[in-house]
């Protein structure tokens, strides 16, 4: 060992301290920067366009597809400057404050509130935009803030449904689900019954992404959640209002605590899995059920339990209600961006034929899910596949979009998910859990101002 | 046209002192203390872009209130107000602590008897040395798939199957409140031990034989030779290694992230898992970078103390 002289511990140690008085008196002594607003700039109407896309594997080649369409009928160019989805949203924060960032950002719709808050993205002119009309007012209204408004251009949609083995329903002499009693009933009998005829008790019920990370837990309840007929939130004159102490939005999380904790017929490591793990759950028989948007088709399809599931709408709630989560892929304009031929390349990316480009070019990447447009049919595009007729019929009659209008969704989402979280695995009270939530929820939507 | 004078080369140990050595050639005493730092200078510049830098920033960034494209608002220290306040913080700070005692404390025990074990030259011993040391060298990431495949909590999951033989389980793990943290360090401990077994190797090594054999002429068992010789003569590697690794486990986040994300529940949530969660989930970059600093504190303080300490001990 190195040893240390009285003089170096004690100059290292006055060095840390000085430089530490230093930074703060740096810090106090800073002037808070001025905030610019958003600008865009018009200016030069040539150049090349510069998309950033939060999506991999063969999304990008999909996207490249509706761009090369969209070159050839204008002659813009476009280029697809990022396609990432790790840490894309950080890797945008970057490009913000280097004020470096690309034209356009195709993303989640969860993210609307977070970018608006940014000051990195401008807003829609929907009564300038051509072909505003043929898009779904669902899909606008997901896009719209509280105050009217349009901060995205919706580009895809979809909507949760529910996967269940054909194979274990048709071996155990059960019906698909279509309520809430008959999800628990075939949850169990998945869980006790031994669907897959191997002796052992190795098989269960609902496969649920209940992690924390992402938001997932919550993201996971939200169908239950509607489906009782509750919300997260309620809006009203610019203002939310938290309703997550509501008997709607207790009983459905009762109804996930009786699964997690009393029937015991999650995947047993479902607390602590994302929605990969999920998959995996699913696709090798450990579940026979799972909760998810379309694009597991393609996933699912992909693997050893191709064939043997069937899609049914997600079971409706004690009184009858069908609900369901509805989210989207939105295409935002950056701030100091090319506008006028970003719009043009939105309004090209909403008409029928880029969206079917998005539904079909690549068939491993159906970066249109359901089509936002309202004159494309997405069971005929996709050859008359009844699963895809589905998901557009769940989305239309019972999708619910989250408040991405929210200034930071993500945030509220991710509060939720940890308290959620915490209930599932205590397997506690659900009342005292739900109304601690929700003036959690209260006290972060007065911090982001609209409380 | 000038001529150049080649400059009569110079003893290294003159160059590092900066002291003229008598009756040396006199160059001039700022080109002579000049030469070590120009060697340096690559180096400096590196740690300085790379690690100062973006360190003096973050505490920076500390006061504000962090837009990256509309510019910082100054808050003052409203970011440390709430690092004080957060209960979440501070059950993420109990759970460090936790994690860094009990898993550098459980990999300098194993690694101790690790050790003792497997000491000696030879190569039948050097094998199984370099087995036990495969863990170190595997990468987190991957150490951690591994661990939760093998603890899977299901009566079927590799090591559940074996407890389940012995009539015990199924045990949770990772997947509940009450294990969670707990199967962390046990990852850490099997990750850990080993390179504390290699430290022991070479401290063991080093005692000096001799008082082994006065023991024996003494008439000392096996144990009272460990008791008495081995350990008393290890004591201030342990201490160090100790204190040096919970210092050091204080900024755990790759084994946390990876195994349980921090949950379930925020059962595992450590300070920095805490921190990155505040800037890439909730985009609060002020915050996070506050969390930081008082974290950098913290360890600088902790740090002064050991050297203080080491000081004070002559070690």
């Amino acid at each position: 060992m190195r040893s240390v002289t009285p003089r170096t511990a004690r100059s290292l140690c006055a060095a840390a301290v000085a430089a530490g008085v230093a930074i703060t008196g740096a810090a106090c002594g800073g002037s808070s920067s001025s905030s610019g607003a958003a600008t865009s700039k018009n200016a030069a109407a040539t150049g090349t366009l510069n998309v950033w896309i939060r999506g991999s594997g063969d999304s990008p080649k999909a996207y490249q597809k509706i761009f090369d369409a969209f070159t050839a009928q204008t002659g813009i160019k476009v280029t697809i400057g990022k396609a990432t989805l790790t840490d894309f949203e950080t890797a945008l924060t970057a490009a913000a404050s280097a004020h470096q960032l690309p034209d356009m950002v195709l993303d989640d719709a969860a993210q609307m509130g977070n970018f608006v808050s940014q000051g990195i993205v401008l807003p829609i002119d929907k009564s300038k935009f051509t072909g505003a009309d043929q898009l779904t007012d669902q899909a606008w209204s997901s896009a719209t803030d509280l105050k009217g408004k349009v901060d995205a251009v919706p580009f895809s949609a979809q909507a949760n449904v529910l996967l269940v083995r054909k194979d274990w329903l048709d071996k155990l002499g059960l019906q698909p689900p279509k309520t809430w009693a008959d999800l628990a009933k075939v949850a169990q009998a998945f869980t006790t019954q031994d669907p897959d005829g191997d002796g052992k008790p190795d098989t269960y019920g609902l496969a649920v992404p209940g992690s924390t990370s992402r938001g997932y837990t919550s993201w996971f309840w939200s169908t239950f959640l509607y489906s009782a007929g509750g919300d997260f939130l309620k809006p009203a004159d610019g203002k939310f209002t938290a309703t997550l102490n509501s008997p709607q939005a207790v009983s459905s999380a009762q109804f996930l605590e009786d699964q997690v904790c009393k029937n015991k017929d999650v995947q047993p490591s479902a607390l602590g899995d994302d929605t990969t793990a999920t998959n995996k759950a699913f696709q090798t028989g450990v579940a026979g059920m799972y909760l998810t948007g379309p694009y597991a088709y393609a996933t699912m399809d992909a693997t050893a339990v191709k064939g043997k599931y069937i899609v049914v709408a997600p079971p409706a709630g004690p009184d009858g209600t069908a609900g369901t989560l509805a989210e989207g892929t939105d295409i935002f304009t950056m701030a100091d961006s090319k506008q006028d031929e970003v719009t043009k390349l939105e309004e090209f990316m909403v008409t029928p034929a880029a969206q079917k480009l998005g539904m079909t070019a690549v068939p491993s990447a159906t970066v249109v899910r359901l089509p936002v447009n309202k004159t494309v049919d997405p069971a005929e595009v996709h050859g008359d596949d009844p699963r895809w007729q589905l998901a557009q019929q769940v989305y239309s009659t019972s999708g619910h979009y989250e408040y991405d209008n929210a200034p930071n969704w993500t945030q509220l989402r991710q509060k939720m998910s940890d308290d959620l979280n915490k209930l599932l695995s205590s397997c506690g009270a659900v009342q005292g859990a739900l109304s601690s939530m929700n003036s959690d929820v209260s006290t972060l939507l007065k911090q982001q101002g609209v409380g | 046209m000038t001529t150049e004078t080649t400059p009569t080369p110079v003893a290294a140990d003159s160059v590092l002192s900066g002291r003229h050595r008598p009756g040396g050639p006199a160059v001039k005493p700022f080109r002579r203390r000049l030469g070590p730092w120009l060697y340096l200078a690559p180096l400096l510049l590196f740690i300085g872009v790379f690690k100062v830098w973006p360190t003096v920033w973050g505490v920076y960034l500390s006061f504000f209130h962090v837009r990256p494209y509309l510019g910082n608002e100054y808050v003052g220290t409203a970011n440390y107000a709430k690092l004080f306040s957060d209960p979440d913080l501070r059950s993420a700070v109990v759970h460090t602590l936790f994690d860094a005692v009990f898993a550098v404390s459980g990999s300098i025990f194993v690694g101790f008897w690790l050790a003792v074990l497997l000491q000696g030259p030879a190569r039948h011993v050097r094998i199984l040395r370099t087995a036990v040391f495969l863990p170190t060298v595997i990468a987190m990431v991957a150490a951690a798939e591994l661990w939760t495949t093998l603890l899977y909590p299901s009566p079927y999951g590799s090591v559940n199957s074996l407890l389940g033989k012995a009539g015990i389980g199924p045990e949770p793990f990772f997947n509940s409140p009450h294990s969670a943290l707990a199967s962390v360090i046990l990852m850490q401990i099997w990750k850990n031990a080993p390179y504390d077994m290699v430290i022991f190797v070479a401290g063991l090594a080093s005692i000096d034989r001799e008082m082994y054999e006065a023991c024996q002429l003494d008439g000392a068992t096996r144990w009272q030779r460990l008791r008495f010789v081995t350990l008393p003569s290890l004591r201030p590697i342990t201490t160090i290694v100790l204190v040096l690794g919970i210092i050091r486990g204080l900024r755990v986040f790759t084994e946390i992230w990876v195994s349980t994300n921090g949950g379930p529940a925020g059962s595992s949530e450590s300070v920095v898992t805490f921190l990155y969660r505040q800037f890439s989930q909730n985009n609060d970059t002020g915050y996070a970078a506050a969390i930081g600093t008082a974290l950098l504190v913290v360890t600088m303080v902790l740090t002064c103390l050991m050297l203080l300490w080491r000081r004070r001990k002559d070690i």
